[in-house]
């Protein structure tokens, strides 16, 4: 009798570690909410063949959509046109972003507005910034074609986004434009944490600015620049607004985006069930690109230390 | 043996269950919004138009409404792009319980609204004297399957606008085939009259193919039969209709960036004065004409150019009513449905708003004459509309072509291969062998 209550009677460790779950189970119940069942949703749809062919109602059809995946032109051809715009895209701004944060961390005059203005880019809705863009690389009345054209760097207009490889090197410029404010700040907030003095001391024991940019900054920032990248990384693979609006994935398909396929097939074909397989792969490819990179960014980081 | 629970823990614990339930009532459907018939006997429709089309029916349904106590039309306001009201209404037609009991339709949505079976079909109400009035074109594409699920409301379709003061100061006449104005064009910028002589639309988007029907009909060929499901897009007349657009810009007479243009782009440079012909839709005539055009008074139109020994087509656009299937009050909505397509209300909207009506009655109204001269000959161009193909899986079939026309005309494929290309994805999808 005294055992088996004794036995009830929660010890103090227990308690805590139900008071604990307990707390945890909004966020945990929200999580599953917005994440988990969204994301099991899919995997189930995708075994399913539902499209106007089924008149809209499920039918049991196994790997079916994934078998039709793999023969799907358009589905490769559109993943490695995300893959080479996300790769470059974030590669230049990355770049381009730790300059800026780096000339925005020094003291000059007027730095408070410099700082706000750099930010502006990243603040304006992408749709209308895209439309801009789309009339800047217009071949008859384009700043772009008129600028190289007075500077004498080309004789004849080009047609950026008529043609496969400029039209995406239009749509990469629209977004470094675009973007690389959001990374700047976030180096630039990760570069105001790195104390002073370590500079200072490097500076005494005879360290150049270029090798203490190489031993004390880059290694030290390292996290900023790890959440920047996956972040970017994520965006961009998604990016839909902006392609959209300045090539709708033309010409040809050359700039179709996975997300302009995923939309197509689930919301202009109906077309469910292979739609959701196209976003499971997706999914799992971004997941496995995204632990590579960290994989990769911590192993460069221990190395850097 | 006291179970211990601190008045702390407690309070804790009756938040989390306000809090939970508070989160259970958000994910439970929220009650129906169906006391649609008011309290006076009052039957409310609901129906989603784009922004910048509520100007144009508010005052014709605010006067109907006036006209008659038992039937008011509650006008939610959509966004402005077409595609998106489309997506708007497939989402509420996919969650079910759609709130909107009518439709306002372009005509490209009918073929995969019918078949998803959103639509009610209207076939039943309706008799072919009823039908007579309107146009053929404009009719047939709101039918699909032997259903009748839209009653057209105005109408559109491709047609070539020109520069009559450089045609007739160089002596031409107007172009009837593709060589002529090809021939035409080619002369006026060699003499510098103007700086380009054909624009159309290019880009990879909707109106290429729209575009594109239009010249392949004019060569004899064709698309998709909806009937047999047969393709058309590898035979000769395809590849002809397509070279002729590519000649355009090999030839210089349409600027290579015009595989990049949609209607604005096009329409701006015409109305700059910058080119001789324009491919186009009716909505450029008020704007070129208006009082600061540049070519004010000096445009015409005529139906699009042929090849030697067809005739011309027009694509067809427009917008039509239709019934939601899950509608509570069908009669009410066929009321309405019928009133927003009578000659009386589309004639104060070409009036007020100068769009085409699908009455053939009002091309010959004296007072909507008076006001557009030009609408008799807007009337040819409509009779000779061919629709884009109608059927279910149209988005796909377009989706197709529009890659392989882009893919040929910024030259990363040949014209033959692309369209053999674009012929064997679309036999595949619709389940032809290839």
């Amino acid at each position: 009798m005294m055992d088996s209550q004794s036995a009830k009677i929660p010890t103090i460790v227990q308690r805590e570690r139900r008071i604990g779950w307990l707390l945890l189970a909004p966020a945990l119940l929200l999580l599953t909410l917005v994440f988990a069942y969204p994301i099991l949703r899919a995997i189930g749809q995708s075994l399913f063949t539902q499209n106007l062919g089924t008149e809209l109602q499920p039918q049991f059809s196994g790997l079916a959509n994934y078998a039709r995946m793999a023969v799907d032109s358009r589905f490769w051809q559109s993943l490695s046109n995300s893959a080479g715009f996300t790769i470059v895209s974030v590669a230049i701004e990355l770049i381009l972003g730790m300059g800026i944060a780096l000339l925005l961390n020094q003291s000059f005059c007027g730095r408070g507005i410099v700082r706000t203005i750099a930010i502006l880019p990243w603040a304006l809705p992408t749709a209308l910034i895209a439309l801009a863009w789309t009339w800047i690389f217009n071949d008859q009345f384009g700043i772009v074609n008129d600028l190289l054209m007075r500077m004498g760097i080309m004789r004849q207009e080009m047609n950026w986004l008529g043609d496969p490889t400029l039209a995406m090197v239009a749509l990469i410029v629209a977004d470094v434009w675009k973007t690389t404010p959001f990374i700047s700040i976030l180096l630039l907030a990760g570069l105001q944490s790195i104390p002073g003095d370590l500079y200072e001391a490097h500076a005494i024991d005879g360290a150049s600015p270029w090798q203490s940019f190489w031993a004390i900054t880059l290694p030290l920032l390292m996290p900023q620049i790890l959440i920047a990248a996956l972040f970017r990384f994520a965006q961009a693979f998604g990016i839909f607004d902006l392609v959209t609006v300045m090539t709708g994935g033309g010409p040809g398909g050359a700039t179709e985006m996975v997300s302009l396929y995923v939309y197509a097939t689930i919301m202009r074909y109906l077309d469910f069930g292979y739609g959701s397989a196209l976003v499971v792969v997706t999914f799992l490819i971004l997941v496995i690109a995204v632990t590579v990179i960290t994989v990769l960014v911590q192993r460069l980081r221990r190395n850097l230390a | 043996m006291k179970h211990f629970q601190s008045p702390t823990r407690r309070r804790f614990l009756s938040w989390a269950a306000l809090g939970l339930g508070w989160v259970t009532q958000a994910c439970q459907p929220s009650p129906r919004s169906t006391p649609k018939k008011t309290s006076t006997g009052e039957i409310e429709l609901t129906v989603m138009i784009g922004a910048q089309e509520i100007p144009t029916w508010k005052p014709v349904i605010e006067q109907w409404e006036a006209q008659q106590s038992q039937i008011r039309i509650n006008i939610i306001e959509g966004p402005t792009a077409t595609n998106l009201v489309e997506d708007l209404y497939t989402s509420a037609f996919l969650l079910g319980e759609s709130p909107y009991d009518l439709i306002f339709m372009d005509i490209v949505w009918v073929p995969k609204f019918a078949a998803a079976g959103w639509l009610l079909d209207l076939s039943d109400r309706l008799s072919e004297a009823d039908l007579t009035d309107f146009l053929k074109a404009d009719v047939a594409g709101g039918r699909y399957e032997g259903g009748l699920y839209r009653l057209p409301a105005r109408t559109d379709a491709g047609m070539l606008f020109y520069r009559k003061d450089l045609l007739a100061a160089a002596g031409y006449q107007p172009p009837e085939t593709t060589l002529e104005l090809l021939k035409i064009a080619q002369d006026l910028q060699v003499q510098k009259k103007v700086r380009w002589g054909y624009l159309w639309q290019g880009r990879q988007y909707e109106g290429l193919p729209a575009m594109f029907v239009e010249v392949l009909a004019g060569y004899g060929g064709f698309w998709i039969n909806p009937e047999t499901q047969d393709v058309g897009l590898d035979r000769p007349e395809a590849l002809n209709a397509l070279r002729f657009l590519a000649e355009t810009i090999a030839a210089g007479i349409a600027p290579s960036g015009v595989t990049t243009y949609q209607e604005e782009e096009t329409r701006r440079m015409f109305q700059n004065g910058d080119a001789l012909f324009l491919r186009n839709w009716p909505y450029v005539w008020p704007l070129a004409n208006a009082a600061d055009s540049p070519v004010r008074g000096n445009i015409a139109i005529k139906p699009m150019v042929h090849a030697p020994g067809f005739a011309s087509a027009g694509c067809l656009g427009g917008w039509g009513w239709g019934i939601a299937k899950s509608t509570r009050h069908p009669e009410a909505a066929w009321q309405a449905v019928q009133h927003l397509c009578s000659s009386l209300a589309q004639k104060q909207i070409a009036l007020s708003y100068g769009y085409l009506p699908t009455r053939r009655s009002l091309y010959q109204d004296t007072e909507i004459l008076q006001k557009y001269p030009f609408f008799p000959s807007m009337l040819t161009v409509l009779e000779s509309a061919v629709l884009r193909p109608p059927i279910a899986q149209y988005a796909q079939a377009s989706d197709i072509l529009q890659r392989y026309l882009s893919a040929a005309l910024s030259k990363r494929m040949s014209p033959d291969q692309a369209l053999k290309s674009a012929a064997n994805e679309t036999r595949r999808l619709l389940g032809k062998k290839t």
